[in-house]
C-alpha cells in the first residue's frame, strides 16, 4: 500500500526544536536516533499534536528516562520507537534502520503487564523465542533462565491472574528480555504499582540492568524514579510534547533506593523540579492568556 | 435449615408426580387427554421395547449433532474472519445482520421447497439457527480481544498466522463458548421445527404421530425424552465449556 508522508503543518513551527544531541566520542555508537519527530492524531475534535519535533539520540547501552506530565506525549514517542506508531513527520531509527513496524530486536514493557492469560508464566516468557523460530526445548530453557533471574521459580507453571501486580510486571519484563532485544522500551512499567512494590521493583531493575546490555528507554512521570534509574533524563514539556532539557545523571553505580539521600541526588532533583515548575507556570500563563 | 432445603428439593419431583397421578385418576380431568405418570411410563417402556425409541433418538441426535457441528465450525470461522478483517466484515456483516433476526423456524416452508422432506433440509435448519448465534459471538469476541495483548504479541515478533491462532482465537474463546452454549438450545428449537415439518423418524416426529392417534401417554413420554436429551446436552456442554477456558 502506498503511504503519503504529509508535511507538518507550518503553524506547528511556533516553538523551535532543540538541535540534535551532540555526537559523543567516536567509539560511542548511537542506537536510537529520533529526528524531528512529530506525531499528529486525527480526532473527532480535529487534529491533535501529540509530539512536536522531538529530537534526541540514545547511545548503545545507555539507560535514558523520559519524564513529563501525563498527556505530554511520552507514550507516543515510545510507541514510535517501538514501531507501533508511524511518524507524521521526522524519523526514528534503531541501529540505523528506520522503524516502520515492530521488530523483535526492540522489546517493550507496558504500564499494564498484558500477559497472555491463557499461558503459564513459563509459556508467556517462551512466547517470543518460539515466534522467532526457536524449538520448544530452546524456548523453554530461555524462559527457565529468566524465571530464575526474576526470582519466580515457584510460579513457573502458574497462570498470570494468580500473581500479584508486581510479579506480573516482572514476568512482563522477562518476556520482553527473552528475545534478547538490543533496545528495551518501558512505558511507566511501575506506574500501576503501590509505592512499596514500586521501590522493590526499581531496585530489581537496577540489579537486572547490571546483567543485561540492552539500551533502555524508560518513561515515567516520577522524577525520583527517573534520576534513580537513568544515565540521562530527558524532561518533556506539557503538550504538545517537546524536549525541554537533556540532563546527565552522574551518580555512581550500582545504585539502589538509598541513593535518594545523597546530596548530589538532591541537587539534581532540585534542578529538575525548578525546571518543571517554571515550565508549568509558563504553560499555565499561556493557557490563561489565550 | 440447609438439610430441610435438601430434603424438600429431593421430594419436589416425586411430590409433583404423585399429585399428578392422584389428580389424573380422580376423575376431575379427562384421563385420555391428561394421563397419569404411570400410563406415560408404560407408553415409554413400550416405545423402548419396540425398538423405535432408539431409531427415533438416533435420528434426532444425528440431526442436532451434525447441524450444530457444521453451524459452529462455520460460525467460528466466519466470526474470526469478520471480527479480524474489516474488509471481510464490510462485505459479510450487513448480510448476516439482515438474515440473523429472522427466526430460523420461519425458514421451514422455503426449506421444504428447496430440500423436500430430505435429511439435508433438517440439517440445514439446525445449521442455520446455530450459525448466526455462533458467528455473532465469535465476531464480538474477536473485536473485544484486549488491544494490549495484540500489541504485546506484535512486540514479540508474532507472525500473522500465530496472532490469529494463539492470541485472537484464544482471546475470543470465552465469548465463543457462551455463544456455543446458547446455540445448543437453539439447535433443539430448530430440530423441533424441522421434524414437525415432516420426517420419517425422530423424537418429535414420534410425538406428532402419537398426537394424531390420541396416544397422549406417548406424547408426554416423547416430551420427557426431548427434555432429558436437551438437559443432558446442556450439562455436557457446560462441563466442556468450563474446561475450554482452562486458564480461569
Ligand atoms: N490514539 C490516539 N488518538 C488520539 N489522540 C491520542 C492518541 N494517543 C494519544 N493521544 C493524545 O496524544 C497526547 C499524548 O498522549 P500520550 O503519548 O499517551 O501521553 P503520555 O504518555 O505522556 O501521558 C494526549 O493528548 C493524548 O490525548
Ligand atoms: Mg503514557
Amino acid at each position: 500500500m502506498m503511504q503519503i508522508r504529509q508535511r507538518p503543518d507550518p503553524t506547528l513551527a511556533l516553538v523551535p526544536s532543540r538541535p540534535p544531541t551532540a555526537a559523543g566520542p567516536a567509539e560511542v555508537l548511537t542506537t536510537i536516533q529520533v529526528s524531528n519527530l512529530s506525531i499528529v492524531f486525527d480526532t473527532p475534535q480535529g487534529q491533535v499534536i501529540a509530539v512536536d519535533r522531538v529530537t534526541f539520540s540514545v547511545n548503545q547501552g545507555e539507560f535514558v528516562c523520559i519524564v513529563g506530565p501525563s498527556g505530554c506525549g511520552k507514550s507516543t514517542v515510545l510507541n514510535t520507537i517501538a514501531g507501533l506508531e508511524v511518524p507524521y513527520s521526522g524519523e526514528v531509527t534503531v541501529d540505523g534502520r528506520p522503524m516502520q513496524r515492530p521488530r523483535p530486536d526492540v522489546g517493550m514493557v507496558f504500564q499494564q503487564p498484558h500477559l497472555f492469560p491463557w499461558k503459564s508464566v513459563r509459556s508467556n516468557i517462551a512466547h517470543g523465542p518460539r515466534m522467532l523460530g526457536k524449538s520448544r526445548g530452546e524456548a523453554r530453557a530461555i524462559a527457565d533462565g529468566l524465571i530464575e533471574m526474576i526470582g519466580l521459580g515457584r510460579f513457573a507453571d502458574a497462570y498470570p491472574h494468580t500473581l500479584s501486580g508486581g510479579m506480573q510486571q516482572r514476568v512482563a519484563i522477562a518476556r520482553a528480555l527473552a528475545n534478547q532485544p538490543r533496545v528495551l522500551l518501558m512505558d511507566e512499567p511501575f506506574g500501576a504499582l503501590d509505592a512499596q512494590t514500586r521501590s522493590v521493583m526499581q531496585d530489581n531493575l537496577l540489579e537486572l540492568r547490571e546483567r543485561i546490555d540492552a539500551t533502555v528507554v524508560f518513561v515515567t512521570h516520577d522524577i525520583d524514579e527517573a534520576i534513580l534509574l537513568a544515565d540521562r533524563v530527558l524532561i518533556m514539556s506539557a503538550g504538545p510534547g517537546r524536549i525541554l532539557r537533556d540532563l546527565g545523571v552522574d551518580l555512581p553505580r550500582p545504585r539502589s533506593n538509598a541513593i535518594m539521600l545523597d546530596p548530589a541526588y538532591i541537587a539534581l532533583k532540585k534542578d529538575c523540579l525548578d525546571l518543571i515548575r517554571s515550565e508549568g507556570r509558563r504553560a499555565f500563563e499561556q493557557s490563561t492568556a489565550g | 435449615m440447609r438439610r430441610l432445603n435438601i430434603l424438600i428439593g429431593a421430594l419436589s419431583i416425586p411430590l409433583f408426580l404423585a399429585a399428578w397421578e392422584v389428580v389424573a385418576r380422580s376423575g376431575i380431568v379427562n384421563m385420555v387427554l391428561f394421563p397419569p405418570p404411570s400410563i406415560v411410563a408404560v407408553a415409554v417402556l413400550e416405545w423402548i421395547r419396540s425398538g423405535q425409541f432408539f431409531s427415533d433418538f438416533g435420528a434426532s441426535l444425528y440431526r442436532v449433532v451434525t447441524g450444530f457441528t457444521l453451524g459452529a465450525i462455520a460460525g467460528v470461522a466466519l466470526g474470526v474472519l469478520t471480527g479480524q478483517f474489516p474488509l471481510v466484515s464490510s462485505l459479510l456483516s450487513p448480510i448476516f445482520h439482515v438474515l440473523r433476526p429472522i427466526p430460523p423456524i420461519a425458514f421451514v416452508p422455503i426449506v421444504i421447497l428447496w430440500f423436500g422432506l430430505s435429511e439435508a433440509g433438517k440439517l440445514f435448519l439446525v445449521f442455520w439457527g446455530v450459525f448466526f448465534t455462533v458467528w455473532l459471538s465469535a465476531h464480538i469476541g474477536v473485536q473485544k480481544v484486549d488491544r494490549g495483548l495484540i500489541r504485546a504479541a506484535l512486540m514479540l515478533g508474532t507472525p500473522r498466522r500465530q496472532m490469529l491462532q494463539e492470541i485472537v482465537l484464544l482471546g475470543a474463546l470465552p465469548y465463543i463458548v457462551v455463544g456455543l452454549r446458547t446455540a445448543v438450545s437453539i439447535s433443539f428449537y430448530t430440530l423441533v421445527a424441522a421434524e414437525l415439518a415432516g420426517a420419517f423418524s425422530g423424537i418429535v416426529y414420534r410425538i406428532e404421530i402419537a398426537q394424531q392417534n390420541l396416544q397422549t401417554g406417548q406424547v408426554m413420554g416423547g416430551l420427557a425424552a426431548l427434555g432429558l436429551m436437551s438437559f443432558v446436552a446442556d450439562r455436557m456442554f457446560a462441563t466442556v465449556a468450563e474446561r475450554a477456558v482452562w486458564w480461569r
